[in-house]
């Protein structure tokens, strides 16, 4: 009896899993699609979400200082709830956009061959770095509020604008691949 | 190719330097630049218009420049500290001529500056500028509460 349900438990997670990956949409990794999705993410991140004048903005503390001189309480509670949401918005989107580059990164380093070994370790491990910081991070401002982690939100920026650096290097040349394909000149760069 | 592109880029350049000069230079808060440009887009097509600029120029390149000139105010208005951001919106409600109460209560329920923001602009840039808005809205009503107290006290 107990081996029966043994059974039939592994069958079941078995059959979940393989609904779980009929329903997954396919990514087309490797395609221009993939090309133009990771560009925009780096464009995104490079000149939306890292620039330090917005980084300096949403977390300055002198805004803190000038509500908690010149408003009452309750202006200063909408203050502190206020930027707490815009920080909490802007890691996630800093996260997502991360996650869209490792992807695509995921998909290039399984499509072609010339893509150099070393920089796309790094990549891998400051991608996986950046995402724990984001979840780190979320958890400290969700908790302590927006100007609780001020030195790991700037060693985050760093980090992830050194990621989108290396990131870039390896769009130009899989960008240079692409076009080299389109006008029908064969790259050699394409793994099999 | 080339050619037109970089000699409408000129154009465009010409406009923009034309606008500040007529036009901008006589509205020297970011707030009010913003406020004004924004005016100036058609909601339906999200085009931009202005006869002067558009007979001078084209109608295409009058666009653009109004455009690139709105997304100036807005980068302006977004670098602007809380400070500065209130201090800009006391000096827009005595320049408008309307009751201060008036002024926030208006624009606490109808966020106009929601239809302010340029096109393209990053969802977390606007969300902050929103948000800014909101806390600076609130300062002033506590100010104008703590200004009608004071008399009685």
């Amino acid at each position: 009896m107990i081996q029966l349900i043994f059974f039939l438990s592994i069958g079941g997670l078995l059959f979940a899993s393989l609904f779980f990956l009929a329903r997954r949409k396919p990514r087309p990794e490797g395609s221009s699609g993939a090309l133009i999705e990771a560009r925009q993410a780096l464009m995104a991140l490079q000149a939306g979400l890292l620039p330090a004048q917005l980084v300096k903005r949403i977390f300055a503390p002198e805004d803190w200082e000038f509500v908690r001189a010149e408003a009452p309480t309750a202006v200063r509670e909408l203050f502190i709830d206020e930027r707490k949401r815009v920080a909490l918005l802007w890691v996630s989107q800093v996260r997502t956009q991360i996650h869209n580059l490792r992807r695509f990164h995921r998909g290039a380093a399984r499509s072609y061959a010339r893509l150099n070994p070393r920089s796309e370790m790094e990549l891998a491990f400051s991608f996986a770095g950046l995402i724990l910081a984001c979840r780190m991070l979320q958890l400290v401002i969700y908790v302590g509020g927006p100007y609780a982690a001020p030195r790991l939100i700037g060693s985050m920026v760093d980090a992830a604008s050194r990621a989108c650096k290396i990131s870039e290097q390896s769009l130009a040349f899989l960008n240079a691949a692409q076009l080299g394909v389109l006008n029908g000149r064969p790259t050699g760069s394409a793994a099999v | 190719m080339y050619t037109a592109t970089t000699t409408r880029r000129m154009d465009v350049d010409q406009a923009v330097d034309d606008l500040r000069h007529r036009t901008l230079s006589e509205i020297p808060r970011s707030l009010d630049r913003l406020i004004y440009l924004a005016s100036m887009r058609d909601y339906n097509t999200g085009l931009y218009y202005h006869d002067g600029l558009a007979s001078r120029f084209t109608q295409e390149v009058a666009c653009q420049a109004l455009a690139d000139c709105h997304r100036d105010a807005f980068n302006q208005l977004v670098s602007c500290s809380l400070r500065e951001l209130v201090a800009q919106m006391e000096e827009y409600i005595s320049a408008t001529h309307t009751s201060p109460r008036n002024f926030v209560t208006a624009w606490k329920k109808l966020e106009p500056y929601r239809v302010a923001v340029p096109v393209e602009t990053d969802p977390v840039v606007a969300h902050f500028l929103f948000s800014s808005f909101k806390i600076a809205l609130a300062v002033l009503e506590a100010r104008l509460h703590s200004a009608q107290a004071e008399p009685v006290a």
